[in-house]
């Protein structure tokens, strides 16, 4: 029989755990026998053959020690799945012969230790698939019968534990006290696998679920990003119309008409700011995410895309942007999380400050981060909604009075991306005077989790 | 001589903004709503330049073949990738797979998209 089939442990790491436990209850299960011996020999009148009792407990102190010296020195808890499921099988089946002996040279069916077997089966359907487990329980249990059976024959002697019972009485209870314990095995081992079937079949189903909630969250988070993709088509178009109107390709128009167009320019304008608020939304809140790839990036490449991006709000509202870059700043991140950064950053603080007025984007390196830092002249966030606004879909009330459209996501999304590349957050603000955000990156790129491997 | 630009997207919107406000700028428009019509026209029209969509109704990445097919007819032709794509996980490509000289966002700013077209024509 190959015994390392039979283990239902598929976690290396707890055999192992379970080899060593094992080890450390056979000392005290040895101590204890011995120890009891002792007791029994000194202070009681028993006539237990106190010599085999001796000798069976030296039996299971060697056998145990050499567990221990093949186990810990010999191989140094270093088993092979295989080797480990085996040497368990080798000790379990050890231990099932040598209690058996211990228990029928103290009084068999009298000890009352004899219940010590249900634990053995107990742990046995534990560890064991079913079929090896069914078999431990049925062989033991047909060993007792025929030692039950041997006995009540009379064809092997009865050690019995208390001298004063009658044997005669003894021989009648047998057949009693011996389906009692096997029934008792049967039952054990017949729940305990039961049980973990029923555990391992519910753990089957749950995957399952999991795997189909995957595919749907999956499939909902493309959706989403390819919807959300598929609006800036047509906001290209109706720009693109604006554009001509505006630049009298379709013609002259009255200045009504071009402060019209200029007004609806501007609500698409936030409308593409919205869309690209979703787009990242669907993307940052997606649970399986792809792994974004880190690369070397130059910081005022980053700024300069972002500008470009950005340049059609700040045209709008006459504002001006300072950057302040030390030329050759690079840091280790991913380009896509950067951009959601630095557009986020910029689109808020050239939304939510006065027309005319200036924002100043500072970057720089210290101690090994890159330090971005966007100042704004703007509205300001009051000081008791300053730890509310990385909340999905909050925002001030100062910035609804002031700008319709919006979605709230901003910053929430902000906070998804530093914290995905391992930075961290810093605001300052005032009300009227305006805001400051500070964003700290690993310049070598995320330590743990987020972008690198 | 103007120069010649052959604009390949499947949004006839897209078509007559871009070509309209490109034609304003003194380029010579050719405008093709597949990349097979479009395919075509690079022989007839020999542009100087290609503004190339990405996303086309028979497949979300239809524009990232187009790019292969045209350089490999015409090797020096600049192609710009002018896409609402802005953002690559959203489609699993990186810019570097692509044979696409420049990459830009619709919408674009006509500033900027005349800037790289100056810029690749050279």
């Amino acid at each position: 029989m190959d015994l390392g089939r039979g283990l239902d442990v598929a976690d290396y790491s707890t055999v192992n755990r379970v080899v060593r436990w094992f080890i450390n209850l056979r000392w005290i299960a040895a101590g204890g026998v011995l120890a009891a011996l002792g007791v029994a020999v000194a202070f009681t009148r028993l006539e237990l053959p106190f010599p085999v009792l001796f000798l069976l407990s030296g039996i299971l102190a060697c056998v145990n020690a050499s567990y221990w010296l093949f186990f810990h020195v010999l191989r140094r808890e270093q088993l092979a799945q295989g080797e480990l499921a085996a040497f368990l099988s080798v000790q379990v089946a050890g231990d099932y012969l040598l209690l058996f002996f211990l228990i029928y040279f103290t009084g068999f069916l009298e000890n009352p230790l004899v219940f010590f077997f249900v634990f053995h089966t107990l742990l046995t359907a534990y560890l064991f698939r079913t079929g090896t487990a069914l078999v431990f329980a049925g062989g033991l249990v047909a060993v007792f019968a025929a030692t039950v059976g041997a006995e009540y024959a009379g064809l092997i002697p009865h050690h019995a534990l208390f001298p004063s019972a009658d044997p005669a009485a003894y021989v009648l209870q047998l057949p009693l006290r011996g389906a009692g314990l096997a029934g008792t095995i049967a039952i054990s081992a017949y729940l305990m696998t039961s049980i973990k079937r029923r555990i391992a079949e519910k753990g089957r189903r749950i995957e399952i679920e999991l795997d189909r909630y995957k595919t749907l969250d999956r499939v909902k988070s493309n959706f989403l990003l390819q919807v959300t993709h598929e609006l800036r088509g047509p906001l290209a178009a109706i720009n693109g119309y604006h554009e001509m109107i505006a630049r009298g390709i379709t013609g002259e128009s009255t200045p009504r008409t071009l402060e019209t167009i200029g007004k609806a320019s501007r609500r698409t304008d936030n409308l593409l700011t919205m869309i690209d608020e979703m787009i990242d939304f669907a993307y940052m809140t997606a649970e399986l995410r792809p792994k974004l790839e880190a690369a070397p990036l130059a910081v005022a490449e980053l700024i300069g895309e972002t500008l470009d991006a950005c340049s059609a709000l700040a045209d709008t509202k006459r504002m001006r942007v300072q950057t302040h870059c030390p030329p050759g700043l690079e840091l280790r991140a991913n380009r896509d999380l950067m951009r959601i950064i630095l557009a986020n950053l910029l689109t808020n603080s050239l939304k939510y400050s006065p027309e005319g007025s200036t924002v100043t984007i500072t970057a720089g390196a210290d101690g090994g981060e890159v330090c971005l830092m966007v100042k704004d002249e703007g509205i300001g966030i009051p000081p008791e909604e300053l730890d509310r606004i990385f909340e999905e879909f909050y925002r001030t009330r100062r910035a609804r009075e002031l700008e319709r459209d919006g979605t709230g996501l901003g910053l929430s999304i902000l906070k998804k991306a530093v914290e995905d590349l391992g930075g961290r957050i810093a605001v300052t603000s005032e009300v009227d005077k305006g805001s400051s955000f500070f964003i700290y990156l690993p310049q070598d790129g995320p330590r743990t989790g987020g972008t690198t491997p | 001589m103007r120069n010649k630009i052959l604009i390949i997207d499947d949004d006839q919107d897209i078509l007559e903004t871009t070509g309209s406000i490109l034609a304003y700028e003194g380029f010579e428009i050719h405008t093709a709503d597949s990349v097979e019509r479009g395919l075509e026209l690079l022989d007839t029209v020999a542009p100087d330049i290609v503004l190339l969509d990405i996303m086309f109704p028979e497949k979300k990445t239809r524009g990232f073949d187009a790019a292969s097919e045209i350089k490999a007819k015409q090797p020096n032709l600049p192609i710009i990738v002018l896409t609402a794509i802005n953002r690559e996980y959203a489609f699993d490509f990186t810019k570097s797979d692509i044979k696409a000289d420049e990459f830009l966002n619709k919408p674009v700013r006509t500033r900027k998209l005349v800037e790289a077209i100056r810029r690749l024509i050279g």
